[in-house]
């Protein structure tokens, strides 16, 4: 059995009925990781000792009769903002610190040790999660990332989660997303990618860039391999104060005959480029399959300013001590050594007052979702662009990203699946956003999805 | 909603406490891009203001008092 671009669903299946060895797949995904992960800039460190450590000892349990569920065996790669101990380099994607160790395991790594996956390496990403204004790819010390779709942007700033998933180099991967950092790459690779709900996933041990924006979660091949890692790793953590103390569970399995309510923001995909929106467009009628479509109005807000001037007041605030002193400087990215000093310029009230609009935001998101399963749109309003162009980001206030600016502000979960292909051969992809806590809701949706559809069966070279 | 007007010299003040924290480590064009840059932020803010709220619109997420014991 060849276990290069099998959902962690099949690999589980095989891994507890022993017709898979986890040491035998963690040194296949070893391999891939060192001799492909350089051709995309995905990875940062490969894992390769305690990657056969963890394997070795759950060869053992399963053999024992100790299989522990879905992700017993499985390899996967952590974005290297993630803390791991035992001497592993957590980097931050950020050269000045390319040495940087830590004693501890982030709860998320934590939890999937527990599970018994497997962690084969630590994955690329954009320096600082991309939080000093970084204009085109080349912003993280270990080069762009690259799209294993063509020689354009992986997407980021979980670059080398997306990567490092569409090229076949690990199963699944841990990103993190404050705006746009899981859904962009998961859109410009091909792959599935779930944001959760704000709170749902404990950060202890993640990089801060916004308190009160950041989020981790998977991005894999499937939307039902994305719910089997969400179910491993959310949960109230004493660690981490913004971790809810709700329980979560998976409620994986058939959505036949389920019928979904999605909803479209009016003119959500008018400034999209053509290919994504010609994409949304022939998605709709497949939605329509799967259940009712309406369009939505929104009350008008200035929802992308409200998320940007959160973003960059607590992104200046979080690294102020490497702005300050001029640090940045020794960032890879030319505009990251200089642009977070225009953020001084940033006055206390214009942040708290983006906190007060955030309630309304809040507020306003959740009267369009209560009577919604989701809404719908592009998950990214821009193909993956050129390694050596400026790429349009709402983030960056070159493109509007009404979906973003609202999920992210209100924290509310959402999942990037593949949806087409452009001319070119590079993937499009369409977005659910549920109310808060309903992963299951856009997980089900987004099953619905790939049960109709094969855009994710396809796979770069293949 | 309607946007206020932006008041021409607040962007220029605003500009003037970065060039005179950082200045010294700067190109001047380097220098022209944070001009550019504050005047965007000023944009955006003045279109945040632009917003009305009452004295009851609170911020998210709440403050929460700790006690290491609980």
């Amino acid at each position: 059995m060849n276990p290069v671009f099998l959902p962690v669903r099949e690999l589980a299946e095989a891994v507890r009925t022993r017709q898979v060895s986890p040491v035998g797949l963690a040194e296949t995904f070893l391999d891939r990781l060192e001799q492909l992960g350089p051709r995309y800039n995905a990875v940062v460190t490969v894992t390769r000792e305690r990657a056969l450590t963890q394997a070795r000892r759950a060869e053992a349990e399963i053999a024992a009769g100790g299989w522990r569920g879905p992700l017993h065996g499985i390899p996967y790669g952590a974005k290297d903002l993630l803390a791991t101990s035992g001497g592993i380099p957590t980097t931050w994607g950020a050269a000045p610190f390319r040495t940087q160790t830590f004693e501890h395991d982030a709860t998320v790594v934590r939890r999937l040790e527990q599970a018994g996956a497997v962690l084969v390496a630590k994955l690329a990403m954009v320096e600082l999660a991309g939080g000093m204004g970084y204009r085109q790819p080349n912003a993280s010390f270990t080069g762009p990332g690259i799209s294993p779709w063509g020689d354009t942007w992986s997407g980021g700033s979980s670059s080398g989660s997306g990567s490092a998933v569409a090229a076949g180099l690990v199963p699944f991967a841990i990103g993190s997303e404050t705006w746009g950092s899981i859904l962009s790459p998961a859109a410009n690779c091909g792959v599935t990618g779930l944001r959760p709900t704000y709170g749902r996933v404990s950060r202890h041990g993640a990089m801060a860039l916004c308190w009160t924006l950041d989020k981790l979660g998977p991005l894999a091949l499937t939307a039902d391999d994305c719910g089997l890692v969400l179910d491993a790793i959310a949960g109230p953590d004493p660690r981490d104060p913004t971790a809810a103390t709700r329980p979560y569970r998976y409620e994986g399995g058939e959505v036949n005959g389920r019928r979904f309510r999605f909803g479209v923001i009016r003119d959500v995909a008018a400034t999209a480029e053509a290919p994504v929106r010609e994409a949304f467009v022939r998605s709709l009628d497949v939605l329509r399959k799967l259940g009712t479509v309406e369009e939505v109005t929104l009350a008008e807000l200035p929802y992308d300013a409200i998320t940007r001037t959160i973003l960059i007041a607590e992104a200046a605030s979080a690294f102020e001590d490497m702005i300050e002193s001029g640090a940045i400087a020794g960032l890879t990215a030319p505009e990251d050594r200089f642009t977070a000093y225009a953020r001084d310029a940033i006055l206390a009230k214009d942040y708290i007052r983006a906190l007060r609009l955030r309630t309304l935001v809040v507020r306003e998101a959740d009267r369009v979702l209560s009577s919604l399963d989701a809404l719908v749109a592009p998950a990214r309003p821009a193909i993956a662009s050129p390694l050596d162009q400026e790429f349009r980001s709402a983030a960056r206030g070159n493109v509007p990203d009404v979906m973003g600016a609202i999920g992210n502000a209100a924290g509310l979960p959402a999942i990037a699946v593949p949806n087409g292909f452009t001319e070119a051969g590079l993937p499009t992809s369409l977005q659910f956003m549920g109310r808060a806590w309903e992963e299951n809701t856009i997980l089900a949706a987004a099953r619905a999805w790939q049960a109709v559809t094969d855009w994710h069966r396809r796979h770069p070279g293949g | 909603m309607s946007e206020p007007a932006q008041d021409p010299g607040e962007a220029d003040l605003r500009f003037a406490l970065v060039r005179q924290r950082y200045g010294a480590r700067l190109t001047a064009e380097q220098l022209e891009i944070l001009r550019r840059a504050v005047a965007s932020l000023v944009e955006q803010t003045t279109t945040l203001r632009a917003v009305p709220l009452a004295n009851a619109d609170e911020p998210l997420p709440r403050f929460v008092p700790f006690r290491a014991d609980e």
